[in-house]
């Protein structure tokens, strides 16, 4: 399900306006897909005009309120870096331009600089291109934009002087957050674990904290990961050793010429054979245990194929993919009610992700259990969207999705009414993946991160801002969509263009917040 | 945790229509590792029924089956147990004790499953353990009609066999347990 861009490493615009003119055969867009790339070009008629002012804003030190300053910065001409991912080579730089920061340095545990200055273009961490594909050791421009890096410098340093606080303050870091975490340094990390409410804002309490949740985590591990036949026979164990001891006895007895004789046979506690169906039948449990526990493995297997922290040959992705396995069958084994359902290894992903490439080493060390806990403090807001019996309800998917559609309809009507009724495309065939999986497979990994910032810092849980940053995706495509037919904006949803200006697209969500009247 | 069913003389369709629906519901793919039958199926149906329960399929030919090809006795290895596999019609006499040792001493093997006295039993001699699965659909024999429908299914666990017992007995189905374990130095 990731996207998977097979370009060349061609670095400049023009190969992007090509692929992506592979998506909307029909209508030339070359100055389009610029436009797109280049917020402050874009002349959408009948836009709102908020959305349009925005629009004009000056490229570089961009001066739009607090919040989006990341990089719109014309995109610059080199890239020989480019060619770093094989599957995400067609990123414009302007979109990682604020990757060009501070601190690019492989996300592996390494003592890293602690603190992050405002550092001059040239960043040290050029060298290390060793890991081609990981994601966060792309390398950025140098001549990008100063202004940019001292923007995420500055914001850099906003957030650890937040969270260097005594009492944390939340609104703050939320605030904080919502505009871009850096991503050096474990800020990342941190601002999750604590947006997900898995550190308390009392810095003083976070050992102990992380201390009971982390044993409590191995006891889950310990109860749900033992082969559960040994629960079997050790229950029954006592049983047969209590038999065998006394027919021993006896035996003895008997045993004087050759240990001949029948067997003695022995009652079963009710049911529990290996053939049983019934409910609460620990052989019954354990056979539709190893039915989830197969489409656990199957579905980690599958995660991010492309990344190679995930899905490598050496030790440290397997020992990864073991963790997410550990991690999904905790959870189905809580939560009887919803199991696994495919899509939470997605979802799952990024935390660990993030989490176990903190660079402080006990961090990375307790990464699963801190991950668990952050898990299933995010899935219990989106676990509706999981259940399929409530698909129908108020809570499920179905409505969420008409949420959107409503929301595109106070936005942007035309558009709506372009999608909704003219081409007839049902917001369920793109929405759903988008919804369900809180964008993580519409664009690449890093950029999923830093949406995924925006949509954590949203005290209420991150639907709202989620439903916001769709439409703020369908409406920075809406000259594609008006001018495309079914198939054409179908494909152009399913497969969303990972070029997409990230910090633009947030800023558009955010604009829609401001306009929002309910 | 290996389990094993061993089932057999069913002789389906000569004398029995069918597996009872009580055994049939239970016997689901996907729970057994291995099926060892000691034959008397007899037809091909019969062989790929048992073949979706579970691909690995041993077989030896009853005096009754339609196909030739099934070997007459066979062994094989699952966990630390070494399992023979006879139909039993060619042990004289049926059923007995101390013939089937013989059997037994001759193939080798820990535990002898064998059948065609269409009764279970489980015997236990010096030289290892005999198990007769009975019939699994209660068809009468060569020397009784009053046969109920049985079967078994082995646990097998590194040294330890857990054997379950599923009888059919009065339109309900009894489960009994067996235990034994295997000495590494010597066999039960």
């Amino acid at each position: 399900m990731t996207q998977t861009r097979s370009n060349s490493s061609k670095p400049a615009i023009i190969s992007e306006e090509q692929q992506t003119n592979t998506h909307t055969n029909t209508y030339t867009e070359s100055s389009e897909t610029l436009a797109e790339k280049e917020p402050e070009l874009m002349v959408k008629k009948r836009v709102p005009d908020w959305l349009n002012n925005s629009m004009l804003s000056s490229p570089a030190p961009v001066v739009s309120p607090p919040s989006k300053s990341r990089s719109q910065s014309p995109p610059p001409p080199s890239s020989s870096h480019h060619d770093l991912l094989g599957s995400y080579t067609s990123k414009s730089s302007s979109v990682y331009s604020y990757n060009s920061s501070t601190v690019i340095q492989p996300p592996v545990p390494i003592p890293p600089p602690t603190f992050i200055r405002p550092e001059p273009p040239t960043k040290p961490a050029r060298t290390p291109r060793t890991d081609f594909r990981d994601p966060l050791t792309r390398i950025s421009d140098s001549d990008n934009d100063i202004s940019s890096s001292v923007e995420d410098a500055s914001r850099q340093t906003n957030l650890i002087q937040a969270l260097s606080r005594k009492i944390i303050n939340m609104r703050e870091l939320r605030r904080l957050a919502s505009e871009g975490i850096p991503d050096g340094a474990g800020i990342r990390s941190t601002v999750w674990k604590l947006l997900l409410a898995y550190l308390p804002c009392d810095k003083a309490l976070w050992s102990s904290e992380l201390a009971k949740k982390r044993s409590q985590y191995n006891q889950f591990k310990e109860d749900f990961l033992m082969n559960p036949l040994l629960k079997v026979s050790v229950a029954s164990q006592s049983e047969i050793t209590r038999k065998l001891e006394d027919s021993a006895s006896l035996q003895n007895g008997e045993n004087t010429s050759a240990g001949k004789g029948l067997l003695p046979r022995s009652e079963i506690p009710h049911g529990e054979h290996p053939l049983s169906l019934g409910k609460t039948s620990v052989w019954n449990q354990f056979f539709q245990d190893t039915e989830i526990i197969d489409q656990i493995d199957r579905d980690v297997k599958r995660t991010h194929p492309d990344i190679d922290f995930f899905c490598g040959d050496s030790a440290s992705s397997k020992a990864n993919q073991d963790s997410l396995r550990n991690i999904l069958i905790v959870y189905a084994k809580l939560n009887p009610g919803i199991r696994y359902v495919q899509g939470m290894n997605e979802i799952l992903a990024p935390l660990f992700y993030v989490f176990k490439n903190d660079p402080d080493e006990d961090y990375s060390r307790n990464a699963e259990a801190d991950t668990f806990f952050c898990f299933v403090e995010l899935l219990s807001g989106i676990r509706d969207n999981f259940v399929q019996q409530l698909d129908n309800s108020v809570v499920g998917i179905r409505s969420t999705i008409l949420k959107l559609s409503l929301l595109l309809k106070e936005h942007d009507e035309e558009l709506w009414r372009h999608l909704d009724i003219t081409t007839k495309v049902n917001p369920q065939f793109y929405a759903f993946r988008w919804i369900t999986l809180l964008l993580t497979q519409e664009f690449i990994f890093t950029d999923s991160l830093h949406i995924w910032d925006t949509l954590l810092s949203d005290p209420e849980g991150p639907q709202e801002t989620l439903l916001r940053v769709c439409c703020a995706m369908l409406i920075l495509v809406r000259r594609r969509l008006l001018a495309g037919d079914f198939t054409a904006n179908l494909k152009l949803l399913q497969s969303y263009p990972s070029t997409t200006n990230i910090s633009h697209l947030l800023y558009v969500a955010n604009k829609l917040r401001s306009h929002h009247h309910s | 945790m290996v389990l094993v069913l061993a089932i057999g003389d069913l002789h389906i369709p000569h004398r029995a229509p069918d597996l009872p629906a009580k055994f049939k519901s239970m016997l689901v793919p996907g729970k057994i590792q291995h099926i060892i039958c000691t034959g008397n199926l007899c037809i091909k149906e019969v062989h790929d029924y048992l073949k979706s329960l579970c691909p690995s399929l041993h077989i030896t030919r009853g005096e009754y089956d339609e196909d030739a090809r099934y070997p007459e006795t066979k062994t094989l290895t699952i966990g630390q147990f070494k399992l023979g596999l006879c139909h039993g019609h060619q042990v004289v006499p049926w059923g007995d004790l101390d013939s089937l040792a013989m059997l037994q001493r001759q193939l080798d093997v820990d535990i002898l499953v064998s059948g065609h006295t269409h009764q279970f039993k489980a015997y236990k001699h010096e030289a290892g353990v005999v198990i007769n699965p009975g019939s699994a659909t209660g068809a009468y024999s060569s020397i009784t009609y009053d046969v109920n429908p049985s079967f078994v299914l082995m646990d097998i666990d590194g040294l330890r066999v857990v054997v379950y017992v599923y009888e059919l007995i009065d339109g309900e189905v009894k489960v009994d347990k067996i235990d034994f374990k295997k000495t590494s130095t010597a066999t039960i």
